[in-house]
């Protein structure tokens, strides 16, 4: 569904992503680790559409998205590392917003309702100003807003960084939830123990490059810290 | 799309009270404003009819008087004979020439208040009743008072880019941009729905106001032309309209912040409405000085000097012209009256040349600043809507015309009859001809503001096409 080929994106000298060569199959949860700066939000990016690559290709379900950009966007969710929403609206009217966008046409404020429900919004929140929400509940609207639009892929960057370990668990069992239903994700995270715990495959990335790729089956939480470091340090 | 995003902009402006804010701006600039307009044009009214009413009084005493002469119920007595043309033409039955308000005069008071919107005639000199039309100082040329004109042209685009400058920039820095842009919404269908929302909105309130005031103040909207002129207003708002917020979606296409966008636009507010004009008048009158008004006072006095120092020579020499005006068995009556006009006929032709050059350099002047006025469309808006409002140069020069030919005619009447010493009687004088204003056709003013319509759109369009063209090149991360 999602697929790099030889992937790349220099700015000037520096270069941000290299060569990067990825599949990520429906119903798969594949997690990018890597320090500061290693190409994870830059891969996210290129996948949007949001700069342009350098060289290669960035395909999803097939479709080059540098050349068939508003058709790919169809296919996919994303929700960014900053969760932001309009303040002055609220949390119903944002999804309303969105998913109308992203589906292309007006959606029943039941259905609406339902998603929110689906995602645990408390009740009663939704039909208040999204200024007064925590960053879990401004989550949960972006993952409505994905659920609503029926994504074939969703694109997470750093989904789960400033969320307490109960959301994160709940947003973990989410994601699941959507890769259970056939939902390709491409999760860019800091955190090794939602990685090991939710995902299908990780890859560990270092200044642009893809090092390695493991199944999360063939290893446990310790090991995949010590892979991870011995990247790091080399 | 577009239509999903104008929705949303709607929610947003309700939900911060931009909207509400936005209403009570507009409405109260707009309320002063017809407030203004209408006193001038309530005031130019009455001026009007209490010299029309002076006139009528003035000529109804002077019939009576003729008749009685007529039936020798009154006696002449003294020099002052009431029959005499001089008397008759330059003082007892001598009317005012008005140009009253156009339909929409409330609405601008434009130049109006600068030019002289009646004349008393005399026999005398032209000068002596026609103000001439120099450019006066730009301030008061484009600015004036705090009439609708003022509020649409000048304070109106601060609203409208209050209402644009953060565009893009505003999504960006709330975090929303990147969510729309995920989904199938291409970067210019967001701008576009963002601009027709704010910017229709704006418009239908400035339509609503301006019908609104029109209706107030007592605007006939039974007329055609009236809704000929409205028709133009509201399209010269709509390109105006577009202009700024076109402007808007240019700087916001450059990716700065808000608070760079909101700096750059009033720069650029500032440069198009105050300076660009500043300029042009500045450009104008030093490529084009006219005469100093010294000079040409000067060149009267001298003129007139000359003239009185040899006055019954030049009244010999205008009997010898015309002979048919010598009064019948009398010599040329050398006395006061007769000679005076015969100076003053020398001084117009001795001072004719220095007024012509002074005409010339002011309507270079003029030229001058039409072209320039297609670089700012503040400058094009206020001249439409002067022009609209019917107080315009263009209606002014319309009446000075008129004037002049009536003037002529005047004098062409009167002035044979001085020198002949003629007496006129009561029916002669119920029979003067009676000066009515002639308003400007539809066609003048739709050829005159349609030429300034074009000039707007090619500005509108070019910022539009251009912001639309950087769009595509708007980073999102
Ligand atoms: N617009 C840009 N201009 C220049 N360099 C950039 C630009 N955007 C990113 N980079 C560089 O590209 C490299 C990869 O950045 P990227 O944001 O993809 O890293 P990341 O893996 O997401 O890091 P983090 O974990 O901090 O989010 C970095 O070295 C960064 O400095
Ligand atoms: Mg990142």
């Amino acid at each position: 569904m999602l697929q790099a080929i030889g992937l790349s994106k220099s700015y000037g000298a520096q270069t941000a992503l290299d060569g990067l060569n990825l599949e990520v199959k429906p119903g798969e949860i594949f997690c990018l680790l890597g320090a500061n700066g290693a190409g994870k939000t830059t891969t996210i990016n290129l996948f949007l559409n949001f700069i342009e690559p350098t060289s290669g290709l960035a395909k999803i379900n097939g479709l080059d998205v540098a050349s068939d950009a508003l058709e790919t966007k169809k296919y996919i969710a994303y929700i960014p590392e900053q969760v932001s929403l309009y303040k002055n609206l609220t949390g119903l009217e944002n999804l309303d917003y969105f998913a109308t966008l992203a589906s292309g046409a007006a959606v029943e404020k039941s259905r609406l309702v339902g998603y929110l429900r689906e995602v645990d919004l408390p009740s009663g929140a939704e039909d208040r100003k999204v200024s007064t929400y925590s960053k879990g509940m401004r989550q949960k609207i972006v993952i409505a807003i994905a659920m609503a639009k029926q994504a074939k892929a969703l694109l997470l960057d750093e989904p789960t960084s400033g969320l307490d370990p109960k959301a994160s668990n709940e947003f973990s069992q989410l994601i699941r939830k959507l890769a259970g239903n056939g939902t390709a994700i491409l999760m860019a995270t800091h955190d090794l123990f939602r990685a090991k715990e939710d995902g299908s495959r990780v890859g560990i990335m270092r200044q642009g490059r893809l090092r390695q790729v493991l199944n999360t089956d063939e290893f446990g939480h310790a090991d995949l810290e010590r892979i991870y470091l011995e990247h790091m340090h080399d | 799309m577009i239509g999903t995003v104008a929705k949303q902009e709607w929610r947003l402006l309700k939900a911060d009270r931009t909207l509400a804010a936005v209403v009570v701006l507009m409405a109260a600039m707009v309320g002063y404003s017809l407030y203004n307009g209408s006193s001038w044009v309530a005031f130019q009214r009455q001026t009007l009819g209490a010299a029309e009413t002076e006139q009528a009084e003035r000529k109804g005493k002077l019939l009576k008087t003729l008749k009685g002469i007529e039936e020798g119920r009154i006696e002449v007595k003294g020099t002052q004979d009431p029959r005499s043309a001089a008397s008759i033409g330059g003082n007892s039955s001598a009317p005012y020439l008005a140009m009253p308000p156009a339909p929409l005069a409330t609405l601008a008071v434009g130049q109006s208040d600068l030019y002289p919107y009646y004349f008393k005639l005399n026999l005398r000199s032209k000068q002596a009743i026609l103000a001439n039309d120099e450019i006066e100082n730009p301030t008061n040329l484009l600015a004036g008072r705090f009439d609708l004109a003022f509020v649409l042209v000048y304070l109106f685009p601060l609203v409208a880019l209050a209402l644009g400058y953060n565009l893009i920039s505003s999504e960006r820095e709330q975090g929303t941009l990147a969510l729309a842009m995920s989904q199938p919404l291409t970067m210019r269908e967001m701008v576009t729905g963002k601009i027709v929302l704010r910017g229709g909105l704006l418009l239908g309130l400035v339509v609503l106001f301006t019908f609104a005031g029109a209706l107030l103040t007592g605007v006939d909207l039974g007329s055609s032309t009236v809704w000929l002129r409205l028709g133009l207003w509201v399209s010269l708002m709509a390109l105006y309209t577009g202009f700024w917020f076109g402007l808007a979606v240019l700087v916001n296409s450059y990716q700065t912040s808000s608070a760079t966008n909101a700096l750059t636009l009033a720069g650029a507010w500032l440069g198009l409405v105050l300076v660009l004009p500043s300029v042009a008048n500045l450009v104008a009158t030093s490529m084009y000085p006219v005469p100093s008004r010294v000079e040409m006072v000067q060149a009267m006095r001298v003129a007139g000097k000359e003239a009185q120092s040899k006055g019954s020579m030049l009244l010999a020499k205008y009997m010898e012209d015309h002979p048919e005006l010598m009064p019948a068995g009398e010599k040329p009556a050398a006395d006061f009256t007769t000679l005076s006009y015969a100076v003053q006929m020398e001084v117009d032709k001795k001072v004719e040349p220095v007024l012509k050059r002074f005409d010339e350099q002011v309507e270079k002047q003029q030229a001058f600043v039409e072209g320039f006025k297609y670089l700012s469309p503040a400058i094009l808006a206020q001249t439409a809507i002067n022009d609209l409002a019917g107080t315009s140069l263009g209606r002014y020069q319309h009446f000075s015309r008129q004037v002049d030919g009536f003037f002529d005619a005047w004098k062409g009447y009167f002035l044979p009859k001085v020198f002949a010493k003629t007496k006129l009687g009561s029916g002669e004088v119920a029979g003067l001809p009676v000066y009515q204003f002639r308003e400007e056709t539809d066609g003048d003013i739709l050829g005159r503001v349609g030429v300034v319509l074009a000039g707007m759109l090619v500005l509108s369009g070019a910022v539009l096409w251009v912001g639309y063209i950087r769009l595509r090149r708007v980073s999102i991360s």
